[in-house]
């Protein structure tokens, strides 16, 4: 009996090492099946990767989608009755490039610009460029910096980022001598990434900036001290408005129009890719992405939706 | 057919035991896994004594010195704050409070245990960091004391609870002899409760420590996860809101995701000695 038990035990053991270990892999192999057979197949689902600003959109515009339709053939007529299944995994905008060449999910979602090598190995593809995210430089109301000069320049900003400028009289002669308070973003971050490249280029952001653990936390903490400044997104500034005040940068206001066409500069696209031609069922869910609707989801998470 | 039963059930509450025990191996072999991959990029000692943490530069500039002295700081300042208040409560709970009114204290601070962190994280935004900013004129509240003290609260209910258990038991032996004594009642509490319930004073301090290391989302709101050299009304960094905090953005794979799980290893190592010595304290109070 007692070697019987343990016999059981060994198996048990070992199953669920296989289990375990299956896990992981069990489904991308079907996908990737999946995704080189005949673009004639039906397939009731598609799978995005990449990016983990861009992940949440598309979910909450994933999840709008299936719970109108619930399944394919309400969509449009022609296709089959199958369950609507969408898959969004968040990895980074490299991971989302990388799966779409690998042909382990069918779009790559990107917050940045595809490199010029990028677009030769994907060679046949589409892009959809679906918003905009921009930072503004934020401080609280009570600042009187905004009421001295609302404009600061690049190297303003920087100094006052890089801790060159400890104190808000360092800035402007008449503010107060009050130590400048820096909210940023986590420095692995996507946001950080954009005021890194846009802002900072080759300085570090010094090292007792306070680290908020989400974009909510920076505007809260802004809001909050008056001798604070972060790098709030247009979103959140525009959902708090009076609350804190998004300054110019080198003269450019973060107005919806100039974030658009790209003379205000602290921003980055947020691009979905495809590699080669869209099956129907994909176009329409690509099609909502872009209209109307998906554009005020993405208004709501605070991007600014390129329509 | 009872004895079947019986063999059955045995091995059923066997295999849910294994079953636990097989789900720490894999959480260790895991992080141990992940973490390999950065030690064989950094060396473990260059890890954990240097002090830039910075992911947008080279991988030598991961290093948690900073993190691990700020994580040590915070739950220090807590323990501190928490003891002589825990102690007092549980000698008050043990001594003079009696009856229907020792249990309606005691349900209070247990509820005090299950308020979600999150809540309390938000209180000390909102009521300590403000306090901090308003009325001490520091130009940003988050601080390692406001960390300390929003810890010091949360792992109240865990000393008091350790300490007056044994407390009790110690009172129910001397009381009759006390008061046959003639002894007043704070002078026993004093002379003997105090001195004889040392150990499981030391015990709870330690299970406290452990909690506070591993606290997450209350500290990482007010502590400003800045990672430099930590003074009390500084900025820290700890290592559980260092990973909360950057897990979700790094990219899976690279080496400042590996780095994350490394820190995730060095916080274990230093829990696993924590609850070592907890092991060997309650031990010899059992041997006692």
């Amino acid at each position: 009996m007692k070697r019987l038990g343990s016999l059981f035990l060994i198996t048990l053991l070992a199953l669920v090492v296989v289990v375990t270990g299956c896990a992981g892999t069990d489904q991308s192999p079907e996908k990737t099946n999946d995704a080189s057979k005949p673009e004639t197949m039906f397939k009731a689902q598609i799978t995005f990767n990449g990016s983990s600003t861009l992940a949440p959109v598309i979910s909450a515009i994933a999840t709008d989608f299936i719970e109108k339709y619930t399944t394919w053939n309400k969509v449009d007529p022609s296709f089959p009755e199958e369950n609507i299944a969408i898959y969004v995994s968040a990895g980074g905008s490299g991971a989302g490039v990388k799966a779409v060449l690998e042909e382990t999910s069918d779009f790559g979602m990107l917050a940045r610009e595809i490199k010029d090598e990028e677009r030769q190995k994907l060679g046949d593809m589409r892009e959809f460029r679906i918003g905009i995210d921009a930072l503004t430089i934020s401080v609280n109301p009570e600042n009187p910096l905004s009421k001295v000069k609302d404009d600061l320049t690049t190297e303003e900003v920087k100094k006052i980022f890089a801790g060159e400028y400890k104190y808000w009289d360092e800035v402007e002669s008449s503010l107060p001598h009050r130590e400048i308070v820096v909210v940023i973003r986590d420095l692995g971050g996507g946001a950080h990434e954009v005021f890194q490249k846009a802002v900072m280029g080759d300085t570090q952001v010094r090292s007792d900036a306070i680290q908020a653990p989400s974009m909510g936390a920076l505007v809260a903490k802004v809001i909050e001290n008056k001798d604070a400044i972060g790098y709030a997104s247009f979103g959140m500034v525009n959902q708090n408005a009076g609350k804190l005040v998004p300054l110019k940068v080198d003269g450019v206001e973060p107005t919806e129009e100039n974030i658009v066409n790209g003379t205000y500069k602290i921003s980055r696209p947020l691009i979905v890719v495809k590699k080669g031609e869209l099956s129907p069922e994909q176009k329409a869910f690509m099609d909502v992405v872009t209209s109307e609707v998906g554009a005020a989801i993405i208004d709501k998470m605070g991007f600014v939706p390129v329509r | 057919m009872y004895r079947v039963f019986d063999r059955v059930f045995t091995q059923l509450v066997k295999i849910l035991t294994i079953c636990s025990l097989l789900t720490l191996v894999f959480v260790i072999i895991f992080i141990f896994k992940e973490s390999v991959v950065f030690f064989k990029a950094v060396p473990v000692l260059r890890f954990i004594s240097g002090r830039s943490w910075n992911p947008l530069l080279a991988a030598d500039n991961l290093s948690i010195l900073n993190i691990i002295l700020g994580t040590l700081y915070v739950s220090l300042v807590a323990i501190v704050l928490a003891l002589p208040i825990g102690v007092g409560s549980a000698l008050l709970l043990a001594g003079y409070v009696k009856g229907q009114l020792r249990v309606v204290i005691r349900g209070i601070i247990d509820v005090l245990a299950g308020i979600p962190s999150v809540v309390y994280g938000f209180i000390g935004l909102l009521v300590l960091v403000k306090f901090f900013e308003t009325t001490l004129g520091l130009s940003s509240g988050e601080s390692v004391l406001a960390g300390g003290i929003l810890l010091a609260v949360m792992v109240l209910p865990y000393i008091i609870s350790t300490c007056h258990e044994s407390m009790e038991k110690i009172y129910r032996e001397h009381a009759p002899s006390s008061q046959a004594l003639g002894v007043s009642r704070s002078y026993l509490l004093r002379k003997i409760i105090l001195p004889e319930s040392r150990r499981s004073i030391l015990a709870a301090t330690v299970l406290a420590l452990g909690r506070a290391m591993g606290e997450t989302m209350a500290v990482m709101m007010v502590i400003g996860n800045a990672p430099i050299p930590p003074r009390l009304f500084g900025k820290c960094q700890t290592i559980p809101s260092l990973i909360a905090l950057e897990m979700g953005m790094a990219e899976v794979g690279s080496l400042h995701y590996h780095a994350l799980f490394a820190s995730g290893l060095v916080l274990m190592l230093m829990l696993l000695v924590i609850n070592l010595i907890l092991y060997f304290l309650k031990k010899n109070i059992l041997l006692q």
